[in-house]
């Protein structure tokens, strides 16, 4: 009963003019911010943290969540009308988003991104409300042990990613294995494959690799028959919105999805890339049209949408409740709470309710204020399919420098960029598939870095992989994922026989 | 070919004009008695929301608050391997009047563990701030009591107590804990094992999977406030803080006798204008006197550590020698 009136009076406190003004020029801002590659929800914040100075802490915290989840819904834009996703939350709305653009469904694919996001968003929301605390403890059982087996599971997505084509997706994940191992390597200190280039010690971000394969790889790509027209324009729009059957395909994937995303999001260090990543691949194990994932199948891009949306919501509950960054946005809002005056961490409930439930009042009323907008905007962006390429490429391929810039400011990164975008290039020319790739870069560094923290626990004893409940029922769902698919194949293939 | 060559040459046409702007503008600058004068050049060497990054904001929102710099001083970032792309960088605006950054601990081991070959030495010191000192937490429920219990229970087993931080292997969290277990006479420092984690390792302490979380008290303040935490000791040489912080032993209480300081200071880039030091020495001493720092100090928990620029050179060089001896005895240093 306390929460209910807590959360009445955060609504008090978000429905102020200000608040609303606040929380709807955060999402519009963070929707243009994530719409552009390179730029996530993170640097959206950092831009807005002097502007924050300003206001008092609630405006400040209710802002810098607009711009957040707006980020979650503009990422995805770019994912699905120009291949070019806007942060790693985004990647997995290429995988069928794009697909469908290109056979001119983008109405749908965009409509289904906004609905999808804002169950996403709502559906955490309520979990926040109700299971915060619950969640936040048991979030703590993770140990190394038990990261390691999740980044395994999330890596294990690759088995189905490369049917068909096992050896080279298989090549391609080795080959993101090892891009993942550059830079300082933390538990021994020591520097590896940086080649002397200091800016290669931190890594190399994976956002990097991202923009240079899709967005550089699509340009390149198209870069033959540029001037002869070949390329495809749209020219007539329709309505963005969904059919009846496109819907009923969409609701459950989504509805599966949000607790999941929920859930990774609020694992710190996990977030919202692996969250819609993970989703992805379940919703391809479990569909009865997974022949279709790839191919521009709707249940694709709202499976991963939901997800990311719900894991932006639960990446906030370690900041809220323990003062533990969830991600690298929640990252800068904690810097940005002290800057303020203000001690994240478990006494924030009690010292400053108002606060807390402000924010988590806004978030109900910026999802509602982010899909409202969201639909009609989507009528403007989808008009971006009517450039001729030869205006459009030049446009991303600036967008994407810009991008890369803004990830660390270092001009190192425009050589990454090049390299890796010929790589990707190279890469579909010799049909090795780039995504197992890109994933193996997204959890190569943290799978391998749990390893060795678990490895060091345990004095070099690998049954900590198996001690817990945790860790076994992670294993089983990985040895599930690799083997399903070639189980599937193997069935088809006997029926095909029999047939 | 011809293509190629005019490019080439509009390049480094280019390249030599900006060259020449850049030279004109120091010369303009030099002896200007203006000093401030246009856009300073604030920088962070870490990201937006980490320490150094709410070091120089509040500088630069308390110098304005206080009317002490009237020019405007934006922050940027420029993050890299902990501190050390930013030091690259700054050789390269040998001479600029225009840039001051913040620099912590790093700065020292950075160099010293073979991150870069710059140092100390490369940067002009203006004054060091603030200090903020380590701690070291266990959970709630842990059998450890004081920080003598973790020192008697790895001389019995080295193995026995698993230390966790953020900063990698051989950098400041690894280097803190290990200075108190060579004052409380561990010998084999280099069998200690020390975890490496990301972004935080609070959650891992608080899950029980690390014993120990060596770590800044900023880090932590929160869950030792809420009772979630334990701090078993700080490094300071005095209590610090109020309410529970205040209640938190030094290593020296406890017999183990040393200290650690992770300070914070600013700097100009290498061969700062004699004119532009003074004119921050003279603006940080003032700006360490008023209430508007006092204020930020406390809600930030910074324990006041200012030093005018000549005897902060001379700490720099000395803990230089600290940090050397540390990461020599773990074979870090060879």
């Amino acid at each position: 009963m306390d929460t209910l009136a807590f959360l009445l009076d955060g609504f008090m406190v978000a429905l102020t003019p200000m608040n609303l003004m606040w929380v709807s020029i955060g999402g519009l801002l963070g929707t243009i911010i994530g719409m552009l590659p390179g730029l996530g929800p993170a640097t959206g914040v950092a831009v807005l943290l002097p502007l924050t100075f300003s206001m008092g802490p609630t405006a400040a915290l209710i802002t810098m969540g607009g711009v957040y989840y707006g980020a979650m819904y503009g990422g995805s834009r770019a994912s699905i009308l120009i291949n070019t996703p806007g942060d790693g939350a985004a990647v997995a709305a290429t995988f069928d988003g794009y697909p469908m653009t290109k056979q001119g469904r983008a109405e749908s694919a965009l409509a289904i991104s906004a609905i999808a996001s804002f169950i996403g968003g709502i559906f955490a929301t309520f979990c926040m409300v109700a299971i915060a605390i619950p969640v936040a403890r048991f979030a703590l059982r993770f140990g190394p042990a038990e990261y390691f087996m999740l980044f395994l599971f999330a890596l294990s997505a690759t088995a189905s990613m490369t049917e068909g084509n096992r050896l080279r997706g298989f090549i391609a994940t080795i080959l993101g294995l090892m891009i993942a191992t550059i830079g300082i390597d933390g538990q021994s200190g020591v520097s590896r494959f940086t080649m002397g280039i200091l800016e290669l010690q931190s890594g190399i971000d994976f956002l990097i690799v991202i923009i240079a394969v899709y967005a550089l790889g699509e340009v390149f790509k198209s870069f033959k028959n540029i001037d002869s027209g070949q390329a495809t324009v749209q020219k007539s729009f329709g309505k963005i919105w969904i059919s009846r059957e496109e819907w009923k395909r969409s609701v459950w994937p989504i509805l599966r999805s949000a607790p999941l995303g929920f859930f990774v999001g609020a694992l710190p260090g996990a977030g919202g890339t692996m969250a819609s990543l993970m989703s992805y691949n379940n919703e391809k194990q479990l569909s009865k049209h997974s022949e279709e994932f790839g191919d521009g199948a709707i249940e694709g891009l709202a499976a991963p949408e939901s997800a990311n949306n719900a894991a932006s919501v639960g990446a906030m509950i370690p900041m809220l409740t323990l003062g533990i960054p969830g991600s690298g946005t929640t990252a800068v809002m904690m810097g940005a709470l002290l800057l303020l005056g203000l001690q994240p961490g478990p006494m924030l409930f009690q010292q400053q309710p108002l606060i807390v439930w402000g924010l988590i009042a806004s978030m109900f009323i910026g999802n509602i204020i982010l899909a409202v907008m969201n639909i009609p905007l989507a009528g403007l962006l989808v008009r971006v399919l009517s450039v001729p390429p030869k205006i459009l490429y030049p446009i991303v391929l600036g967008l994407s420098f810009v991008g890369a810039y803004a990830i660390s400011y270092s001009v190192m990164d425009f050589f990454l960029l090049i390299g890796f975008g010929l790589l990707g290039y190279f890469m579909s020319r010799s049909k090795f598939p780039s995504t197992p790739m890109i994933l193996a870069v997204i959890v190569g560094n943290n799978m391998e870095q749990s390893f060795r923290r678990a490895y060091k626990i345990s004095d070099g004893s690998l049954g900590i992989f198996f001690a817990s409940p945790i860790c076994l029922i992670l294993f089983s769902l990985t040895v599930i994922s690799i083997l399903y698919p070639l189980v599937k194949a193997g069935i088809a293939k006997r029926k095909t026989a029999e047939a | 070919m011809f293509k190629r060559t005019l490019s080439l040459l509009l390049i480094l046409m280019a390249v030599f004009t900006m060259g020449l702007a850049a030279e004109g503008q120091t010369d303009g600058a030099g002896g200007n008695p203006q000093y401030p004068k246009g856009v300073l050049d604030f920088v962070a060497p870490g990201g937006a929301g980490g320490g150094w990054d709410l070091t120089i904001r509040t500088t630069a929102k308390v110098l304005k608050d206080t009317g002490l710099v009237k020019v405007p001083m934006p922050v940027r970032n420029n993050p890299g391997a902990g501190g050390s792309v930013n030091l690259a960088s700054l050789q390269e605006k040998e001479g600029s009047d225009k840039i001051v950054c913040v620099y912590s601990s790093p700065l020292i081991l950075t160099k010293l563990n073979g991150t870069t070959d710059l140092g100390y030495e490369d940067v002009t010191p203006l004054a060091r701030l603030i200090a903020d000192y380590a701690v070291f937490v266990v959970a709630a429920g842990s059998e450890y009591k004081t920080m003598n219990d973790v020192m008697d229970a790895l001389k019995s087993d080295i193995k026995s107590v698993k230390i966790g931080g953020i900063s990698s292997v051989g950098s400041m969290d690894h280097i803190q804990f290990l200075m108190m277990a060579k004052a409380a006479g561990i010998k084999d420092l280099n069998q200690i094992d020390y975890v490496s984690f990301d972004d935080s390792a609070t959650a891992q302490v608080l899950g029980g999977h690390i014993d120990v979380y060596s770590t800044g008290l900023s880090e932590v303040l929160g869950l030792i406030e809420s009772g979630d935490l334990r701090a078993l000791a700080q490094t300071a040489d005095h209590r610090v803080g109020e309410g529970v912080v205040a209640d938190i032993p030094t290593c020296v209480e406890q017999g183990i006798n040393a200290t650690f300081v992770n300070w914070r200071g600013l700097f100009g880039a290498p061969g700062m204008p004699e004119y532009a030091v003074t004119y921050w020495r003279e603006t940080l001493a003032k700006l360490v006197e008023t209430p508007e720092w006092e204020q930020a100090r406390i809600t930030n928990g910074w324990d006041d550590a200012y030093q005018d620029a000549p005897e902060f050179a001379e700490f720099l060089a000395q803990v230089n020698q600290e940090y050397t001896e540390i990461l020599t005895d773990i074979g870090m240093i060879k």
